[in-house]
């Protein structure tokens, strides 16, 4: 259905294929940059990922200003102030965060302190709080889930109040998303699965959203496509060269979609799992997936059947309700794959969850944003009948 | 609304200065059913347990406010004790604030033609401000548009139209019995100032 009105925004360069990061020197030309200051963590630095970047400015004027590589699985507040002030004490004019999620929302919280003239990026958490224009920031993904390379927001950990908080504007688009397979090859298979899910419950939240819209619709359909061809080959050999770009690309797909059609109540469940049990975010959004299908299936079944087709499992002649319990076992069919292939666990006591925590949990994804655009009201007693199913 | 300003009313359009007479009427009209709003949260606020329950968690202090922007009407509330306070007209240094982002966007959701959700959806309203404040103050939100528009509305304004019982029909008799006196109320203390 055709909505009365929407809106879609998606200001990012795309750069794809292999050998990409070879034109970031030119591209940082293009954008009158000089110096850049290189954001990314241990764990990526120490895979050699970063020589990757160093060697694409061997023969380049442009330079690398500075390679912070000490950004947390969880950035937080301190670590963004504390990146804004090397990056004026270095001279830096735009970004390179070269990562997962973390370094890029490290980097996007960095150039909101940075750009806003402020001394605490603490002060300026919440939706449409950014008034300032940023600086260039050229996003090189080293998973392929988040999509952060190509959405409006960011999520920080708050080291005073114990909590994550996000940071929506339209400002906070990166200028630049580079995708190359060689920055995923070292990609461990269960860290493929788990992230590889976050991007098939990105594009399947935004196709199921309130705000879904025909051309975000467009994005979430096509990611699917790709992650239902690419995801298994990519986790069973991680050096599958087009498997590793079919899914950089799904991500990205994914992160076009969900940036203009946002996410809903599988993102509110994995987000307050994150928060208080420390769950990686795309292995929670793997184990609620199917869940929150089910449970949204009877406010949107024919939106939830309508994936069954691109999942392969298309079945003619079912009502919209019994197509899309065909969704629900498709999904459920790929977790049991990947589950058999990488170990990732599918299920939250596996996950290190433990029951006492649940009602926790169904309190903080209440009064998370993502709820907001679900297509079916989550209460509180809701959500704690998600949680147990899930555990 | 669409339907009665592009066919219904389309001989207004030839009034002299209709559009400013059509702006201003919009303007009046959110105006208006903003302080009905604002008025309806402190009456619903004394009678309803659901909203009580709702708020107790909240800081005492935490304001909230609803807005049309760039320039239109707007309101702040605020928590004080187990009551929410009308502080009157303008956005006032609130912790949250939806915002409108024209008074078209407006007009539909303040008569009940619009959901708030589909607001939200259709990138119609914006908030400002700290985002799990924001999902309080949308659920209270709801329920205090569940007290203010009649039952026959629910299904179209809500996702999941609240069920409100007998309790919650003479609790909805008590909020439209004091909403009028409280608006008047409201009304004189911004005249004064």
């Amino acid at each position: 259905m055709l909505p009365n009105y929407y809106q879609f925004f998606s200001p990012i360069k795309i750069l794809s294929g292999s050998k990409a990061v070879s034109n970031i020197p030119y591209e940082m030309g293009l954008l009158g940059c000089k110096r850049a200051m290189v954001v990314t963590d241990k764990g990526v630095a120490g895979a050699g990922l970063i020589e990757i970047i160093k060697s694409a400015f061997a023969d380049s004027d442009r330079q690398i200003g500075f390679i912070f590589d000490e950004v947390p699985p969880d950035s937080s507040n301190r670590i963004a102030n504390k990146l804004a002030k090397l990056f004026e004490k270095e001279q830096c004019d735009c970004f390179i965060a070269v990562g997962g999620g973390s370094a890029m929302d490290t980097a996007k919280g960095a150039n909101i302190v940075i750009s806003e003239k402020s001394d605490d990026l603490l002060k300026l958490q919440g939706a449409e709080n950014i008034k300032a224009d940023l600086k260039p920031m050229i996003a090189v993904p080293t998973t392929a889930g988040t999509g952060s390379e190509v959405t409006k927001a960011a999520v920080i950990y708050n080291e005073e109040a114990n909590c994550k908080m996000s940071f929506v504007s339209d400002k906070l688009y990166p200028t630049m998303a580079v995708l190359d397979p060689a920055m995923t090859a070292t990609m461990p298979p269960k860290i493929t699965a788990t992230t590889g899910m976050d991007a098939l419950t990105h594009a399947m939240e935004a196709y199921t959203c309130l705000q879904k819209n025909p051309v975000s619709d467009v994005f979430a359909k096509g990611a699917i496509e790709l992650i239902r061809k690419y995801l298994v080959r990519a986790t069973e050999n991680g050096k599958d060269e087009e498997a590793r770009l079919g899914m950089a690309n799904a991500a990205l797909m994914a992160g076009v979609a969900f940036s203009n059609s946002m996410v809903g109540a599988c993102h509110s469940l994995a987000h307050a799992t994150g928060g208080a049990c420390h769950v990686p975010h795309g292995l929670a959004n793997a184990i609620f997936l199917p869940w929150v299908l089910e449970y949204n299936s009877d406010k949107v079944p024919e939106y939830v059947a309508e994936l069954s087709g691109v999942l392969g499992g298309a079945v003619d002649y079912l009502e919209a309700k019994d197509q899309a319990m065909v969704t629900v076992t498709l999904v459920r069919n790929l977790l049991v794959r990947l589950n058999q292939i990488s170990g990732m666990p599918i299920r939250l006591r596996d996950a290190g969850v433990t029951e006492d925590k649940l009602p926790t949990i169904a309190k903080l994804t209440i009064n998370d944003g993502s709820l907001i655009l679900n297509p079916k009201e989550v209460s509180y007693d809701d959500a704690l009948a998600i949680l147990k199913k899930a555990f | 609304m669409e339907c009665t300003t592009q066919k219904g009313a389309c001989p207004l359009r030839s009034l002299p200065f209709y559009p400013v007479i059509q702006s201003k009427a919009k303007f009046m009209l959110v105006d208006t059913m903003m302080l009905f709003l604002g008025s309806a949260f402190e009456v619903a606020s004394k009678y309803v347990p659901e909203l009580k329950a709702e708020m107790a968690d909240w800081n005492d202090g935490r304001r909230f406010a609803l807005g049309v922007l760039p320039d239109g009407p707007s309101i702040t509330l605020e928590k004080r004790g187990d009551l929410v306070k009308f502080l009157g007209l303008g956005v006032q240094e609130p912790h949250v604030a939806f915002f409108f982002k024209n008074l078209d966007a407006a007009v539909p959701v303040f008569v009940g033609l619009n959901s708030t959700h589909n607001g939200f959806a259709q990138g119609k309203i914006m908030i400002q401000g700290n985002l799990a404040y924001a999902m309080e103050v949308n659920r209270t939100m709801t329920l205090v548009l569940a007290y203010l528009f009649p039952i026959f509305a629910f299904k179209h304004l809500f996702k999941a139209p609240p069920k409100l019982g007998v309790l919650g029909l003479i609790n909805k008799a008590k909020v439209y019995m004091t909403l009028v006196p409280q608006a008047v109320m409201n009304l004189i203390a911004i005249m004064k100032k």
